[in-house]
């Protein structure tokens, strides 16, 4: 037992740590202002405090706000090469079976929420650019033979954003570069080198999503991440995750015009992922039955397809 | 002499609860574009606010995932712990003034990096790329109640019956 007088100091010093912890933030503005003789504005002193902390390194540092930036243009950059399919009540229902996916994935929340389209092509793919911008082909949707398939291709794409693994393909040096700029420039709007600078680093972060996205894939550990999410989620959500099989199922010794093109070229065979997604399947305890409803209005939203 | 120092130690504690409580009273702030304030901590429950990117708010308790808080305006309600930012300390945000410095990067960034001022200069030397259709995609929308309704329609999630 510490006698009175050490217990008062005690009690006085964590008083005094408290009433420090406090008063930090004020001082800080305060010397900032002191410093510049009240020559600065308040947002000139806001910026200083911003631009004070210490440069960023990893692609885990993007800010959502940045990453919706970097989605938005890829997304701009996959629509200026497939058209979009024109048909508003299967939109509005990919995006409902979409959305009740996201909302029991690990991220359900982005930027600017998750947005899902139609492209209007007959490849056979599915595209998720940083942020939840999340594109199915037509050729993809007419393979699916009820709404539990859908589901798991949608929550495996949900799973690339989740995971960040578009974020994961830009190149190191090219963020390091970027986020140097970005620590280096104090004023709000860049000047104009520094923007031309900046966005040379932005076209080629894009460079490196997109060629991963469209061209070369993922690497295969992403893809079967991605797959493991998809059982996973689809499960929780209330799905039969069988339907991520049952959808790759279709693709094994595919022998379509489609078949060099799309998923068939940007992932790892069918046949390598199906063992990988039934170990998943077998490890959820309770898998939710597959349900004559949900078929129903799959089937019904399916109908206008062509 | 011991009634006096009772009298003081009192005091001092006193004065320690309240200040441990005005710490422990987080401020949160929004680093998502728009989110709901919810009624209950779920995602199809209905909205009791809307709050924008940089508007804070006070949390209340957590719950898996979610933190029920209370706006600007008194509304109660429940936010998604992934579309706030945690704050300093409650304190220093009861100075408006003090609202961007009590935060940590992702909301002291806001506005800088990749931009709109970026993507404008971006989209000045592309002009092939099809923006106006991602603004279209941004538009697609599926609220709350819609959501309920079509979870429950197909005996999803909590509605799901047979497993």
């Amino acid at each position: 037992m510490r006698n009175p007088k050490t217990r008062f100091v005690i009690v006085l010093g964590g008083l005094v740590f408290l009433a420090t912890l406090f008063m930090t933030c004020q001082t800080i503005k305060e010397n900032i202002g002191a410093l510049t003789g009240g020559k600065v504005s308040t947002s000139d002193v806001e910026t200083v405090e911003k631009t004070s902390k210490a440069l960023r390194r990893s692609f885990a540092e993007i800010t959502e706000e940045e990453e919706y930036y970097i989605g938005r243009a890829v997304s701009a950059l996959i629509l200026s090469q497939y058209p979009v399919y024109k048909n508003d009540a299967l939109t509005k229902y990919v995006n409902r079976v979409g959305n009740a996916v996201v909302i029991h994935s690990d991220r359900p929340e982005t930027y600017a929420g998750y947005h899902f389209l139609i492209l209007d092509t007959e490849e056979v793919n599915a595209l998720a650019t940083p942020s939840g911008f999340i594109f199915v082909t037509k050729g993809l949707v007419k393979r699916c033979q009820d709404e539990e398939m859908l589901s798991c291709i949608l929550a495996h794409e949900v799973g690339h954003v989740s995971a960040k693994h578009g974020l994961q393909s830009i190149k190191k040096s090219r963020l390091i570069d970027a986020f140097r700029i970005i620590g280096a420039e104090a004023a709000k709007r860049y000047t104009p080198e520094r923007l031309s600078q900046l966005t040379d680093i932005f076209e080629n972060t894009l460079g490196d999503i997109a060629e991963k996205l469209i061209e070369r894939g993922y690497d295969r550990k992403y893809e079967y991440e991605a797959d493991t999410l998809s059982v996973k989620t689809s499960a929780r959500t209330g799905y039969n995750a069988n339907g991520l099989l049952d959808f790759l199922g279709t693709m094994v010794d595919d022998t379509s015009t489609e078949s060099d093109k799309g998923w068939f070229k940007t992932h790892p065979s069918a046949k390598d992922r199906i063992g990988r997604v039934q170990k998943e399947i077998s490890a959820v305890q309770t898998m939710p039955l597959k349900n004559d409803a949900r078929t129903k209005r799959f089937q019904n939203s399916m109908k206008a397809l062509k | 002499m011991s009634s006096k120092t009772s009298r003081f130690k009192l005091l001092f504690i006193g004065l320690a609860v309240v200040c441990v409580a005005l710490l422990l009273a987080e401020t949160l702030i929004v680093k998502v574009q728009t989110t709901y304030v919810r009624k209950e901590p779920k995602f199809y429950s209905p909205p009791v606010a809307t709050l924008s990117a940089g508007e804070s708010v006070t949390q209340i308790s957590s719950q898996a995932g979610w933190f029920k808080v209370r706006t600007s305006k008194g509304v109660e309600g429940w936010i998604h712990s992934q579309a706030v930012q945690t704050g300093k300390f409650a304190v220093a945000a009861m100075d408006k003034s003090l609202k961007t410095s009590a935060t940590a990067d992702e909301v002291a960034l806001a506005g800088k990096g990749f931009n709109k001022q970026v993507e404008d200069e971006y989209k000045s030397r592309n002009r092939g790329m099809s923006f106006g259709e991602v603004d279209r995609m941004l538009r697609i929308k599926v609220t709350p109640d819609e959501l309920r309704r079509f979870l429950m329609d197909g005996k999803l999630a909590e509605f799901g019956g047979a497993r």
